[in-house]
């Protein structure tokens, strides 16, 4: 089902070009036509095949999309590889990459068209806020592993890219009824079309709600959310000149869900993001030269330690590349960005965290041979911190220059692609990411708690390291013509260095002083290693049938620094990461019909459980399961499209987490394309 | 049978299946030459005639034209074209009119002619391109091949966007 290859390093978007017109930005359709397999900028910034890129990377087509009767990302991602997927509820979910999930897990960039959508004030994804409907999705690029050379901090789990179909290239409409099990109801729509043969334009709307799950596990009702959500995006290409093109993109959501926090405990949570971005684009004789600008305004409500924390996050992202070949067998790409990101103090306000980062960044792509090649990027990031407003009473004697600090790292991707023959490809790679610390974690969390008779201090740490991860991996691909299939594996070693421990009320970070409270804080608390190895095939059978099984298993080993716990620190990820997951599909189309069928299994494994705000949260024990999900769909006349669909099959209520227990749900859609 | 002995049936399996030979089927390659001519610069569109180059004298290259003229047949639909075909002799190109573009049957070498008419030549072998007597060579199976002859190409005044120049092999 789903193209899987290898990829590794930088950033780019545009360059491609179709039929008519002098096009700049990338015709992933007209391309993938050509090379009968899909295409990709997300590996390092220039426009590749996915089975030649030069990292690990696993493409989820539109058509997968639709066939998995899914009806959020984070459900379709749970079907990839590597991708650990934990519901917090029926709206919201953490993902990450090969382990290290956790609450509000940060570890994994998200971006739609490039803009990135992951909540940048504490680094994670509240999937239900993206302003995309599923219909409208070209393909999600998934990399895993580290590439912060191409996309900065934060690509350090992996980095999911969701592309959607550009209405320059793409005439598609499409209209969805859906309603289920648990008062599901849900509306998308989504249409492109052109004015005249220089303007082109998408606008997409849609809304959800259902119930919540059950609670089973005892946690307080005023923690929890019914999700509901409402989204809508518009996304216009003008073609200026035959060779300057103009992308603007525009989208806004309004979301609410029962979140579980960085520490675990459930929050009635709310969101409200907005966006801008605009693309100019120019073909020249230096290059292929971008110049893109966006800014994302968040407004996110939580129920932090029983207290309401308003955060207003506003980031401002300016970036210039050039993309060029310098005669047969070199391409390079060279970049600069710069990044504002800025955020309140909550629940105690008052304050203002922000930083400045300064980028630059380059890509060489070198065909060595007609079989082999080699890829380098890296990445040179500069980050100003600085904060501004008032301390709460009790807060250690510090001024705002203590924020006044910077953090420099650089980054890298290295990957090596030989194809040994015309169905043997093997590729070694290596990178370096950098995860940041969040301007949460900067600071921008400032509370006091009630721990028995005292009263102790809340408060992000100016001074964290980011984390530094570096992983290496080897892949094996190989095609199998004859058998209309193909398998694969990979073998990966990842280091972190300096990861992140949460504050906890058994250990007091900051002394207290006769004019200031005991603080609790993040600290650096040591490093955590990580192997593994991946085992996948696909495949297609005569009679309309595919199939898909893939098996991955990750081993942990965390290595605290002296004096702290991971166990206390909420990172103990040895033992929350599942050492075996996998997936088996196997699907059916015939005529009108299509039938599709998933299991998901994950190995046991613990999680961390907060259901009282005034506990600290413990490891439980998450049995190994089998997620059961299907799609039975019937194509009508005029493109209408009737489809019942399932999740959680088996079972009418599951304990895939720490969390809420996930409901079988089912649900009957109807849908007209055109 | 145990447990270890389908995995090693399989694994078994894997290593002895050899890798297939690249099979020349002419309308999977005419696909590719088609939606390739769409990404040069102010390149063809709609309906567009393909010469076939072939060597009367060579029976290979007598076939391979009549397998090309028979795929594409009274239309074939490439991306933005539709392609339409005449067989032109190889000792005819220099008179050639009327074509988007010329499909070089293996073994024959038309590329001084070509050049001098600045037509496109495009074959299916990729010494072809490599030796520079085609600008374009396109092999579909086992994998999609484009190779781009560079001094071949600025001969005849072909120009192809840089996205897909970055993704085929350039000589």
């Amino acid at each position: 089902m789903k193209k899987t290859l290898l990829a590794g390093v930088s950033a780019g978007l545009l360059v491609a070009a179709a039929s008519a017109a002098h096009a700049q930005s990338i015709d992933y359709g007209s391309l993938e036509q050509l090379f009968n397999e899909p295409v990709t900028t997300s590996a390092t910034g220039a426009p590749q095949r996915s089975t030649e890129a030069p990292v690990d990377m696993t493409i989820i087509s539109a058509a997968d999309i639709q066939r998995s009767g899914a009806t959020d990302l984070p459900t379709i991602l749970s079907r990839v590889a590597g991708l650990d997927v934990e519901s917090r509820g029926a709206g919201a979910s953490d993902v990450s990459v090969r382990g290290y999930n956790q609450a509000m897990s940060p570890r994994l960039l998200v971006l739609i068209n490039g803009r990135q959508v992951y909540l940048d004030h504490y680094g994670y994804t509240a999937w239900a806020t993206l302003p995309v409907q599923l219909s409208e999705i070209r393909q999600i690029e998934v990399v895993k592993g580290p590439n912060s050379a191409l996309f900065g901090f934060n690509a350090v789990g992996g980095v999911v890219n969701i592309i959607t179909v550009n209405p320059k290239f793409d005439d598609t409409g499409d209209i969805t009824l859906r309603t289920g099990s648990a008062r599901y109801g849900e509306v998308s729509a989504a249409k492109s079309f052109k004015v005249g043969e220089r303007f082109s334009a998408r606008v997409s709307a849609g809304a959800a709600k259902s119930d919540e799950y059950e609670n089973t596990v005892g946690v307080a009702k005023s923690q929890l959310n019914d999700p509901s959500r409402v989204t809508a995006n518009i996304d216009t290409v003008t073609q200026l000149t035959d060779k300057v093109e103009l992308r603007v993109e525009g989208s806004y959501s309004n979301v609410q869900v029962s979140d579980m926090l960085s520490n675990y405990a459930y929050s009635p949570s709310k969101y409200l993001t907005s966006s801008v971005k605009g693309a100019l684009t120019a073909e020249t004789k230096l290059g292929q030269l971008q110049l893109s600008a966006y800014q994302n305004d968040l407004t996110a409500k939580h129920l932090i330690l029983g207290q309401n924390a308003r955060f207003e996050n506003q980031i401002r992202v300016v970036s210039v590349q050039d993309l060029f070949k310098i005669g047969a067998k070199h391409t390079l790409r060279v970049g600069a960005e710069y990044r504002h990101n800025e955020v309140n103090t909550a629940p105690i306000g008052g304050a203002q965290v922000s930083y400045d980062v300064l980028s630059a960044s380059a890509m060489w792509n070198w065909a060595i041979t007609d079989k082999l090649a080699f890829t380098a990027a890296g990445r040179y990031d500069s980050l100003d911190l600085s904060r501004e407003g008032t301390f709460p009473a009790g807060s250690p004697p510090l001024g705002n220059g203590y924020w006044d600090r910077k953090i420099e790292e650089p980054s890298y991707n290295l990957g090596l692609v030989w194809r040994a023959t015309d169905v043997d490809t093997f590729k070694a790679t290596a990178a370096r990411g950098v995860q940041v610390p969040t301007l949460v974690d900067l600071g921008a969390l400032q509370a006091r708690v009630t721990v028995g008779p005292y009263t102790i201090g809340l408060a992000g740490n100016p001074t964290l390291e980011p984390a530094i991860i570096t992983n290496y991996q080897l892949t094996y691909e190989r095609a199998l013509p004859a058998l209309k299939a193909e398998v694969s594996a990979k073998a990966f070693v990842q280091k972190t260095e300096d990861v992140k421990g949460q504050p906890t009320s058994a250990q007091i970070d900051v002394a207290a002083t006769l004019v200031s409270l005991p603080v609790l804080s993040y600290r650096n608390i040591g490093d955590s290693k990580m192997t593994g190895f991946e085992l996948a095939a696909s495949g297609q059978l005569t009679g309309g049938f595919r199939w898909n099984a893939d098996w991955t298993h990750t081993e942990v080993d965390d290595e605290p620094t002296a004096g702290f716990s991971p166990l206390i620190r909420t990172a103990a990820y040895a033992e929350t990461t599942p050492e075996n997951s996998g997936n088996v599909s196997l699907g059916w189309t015939g005529g009108a019909w299509t039938v599709d069928g998933y299991a998901h299994f994950v190995g046991e494994h613990r999680a961390y459980a907060l259901y009282s705000a005034a506990a600290a949260p413990n490891l439980v024990d998450i049995d190994a399961y089998a997620a059961l999900g299907g799609r039975v769909a019937r194509t009508f006349d005029h493109g209408v499209t009737v489809a019942l669909s399932g999740q959680n099959l088996g079972d009418n209520r599951q304990r895939q987490s720490a969390g809420l227990e996930v409901e079988r749900r089912v649900y009957l859609s109807v849908s007209k394309t055109w | 049978m145990s447990k270890t002995k389908p995995a090693a049936a399989l694994a078994a399996a894997l290593l002895t299946i050899a890798p297939l030979s690249a099979h020349a089927d002419a309308a999977k390659d005419l696909q590719i030459a088609g939606r390739a001519l769409t990404f040069l610069e102010n390149g063809p569109t709609g309906k567009q005639v393909l010469g076939v180059v072939f060597d009367p004298s060579k029976p290979a290259s007598v076939a391979e034209k009549n397998a090309v003229m028979a795929a594409i047949g009274g239309g074939m639909n490439a991306g933005a074209l539709t392609l339409t075909a005449k067989p032109v002799e190889a000792g005819a190109v220099s008179g050639v009119s009327g074509v988007a573009a010329l499909y070089v049957t293996t073994g024959v070498n038309v590329g001084a002619a070509a050049k001098a008419k600045k037509i496109i030549t495009i074959g299916s072998d990729a010494s072809c391109a490599a030796s520079g007597a085609c600008v374009m060579s396109v092999s579909a199976d086992p994998k999609v091949e484009i190779i781009v002859n560079r001094s071949a190409a600025a001969a005849v005044g072909a120009v192809f966007k840089s996205a897909f120049r970055m993704m085929i092999r350039e000589v």
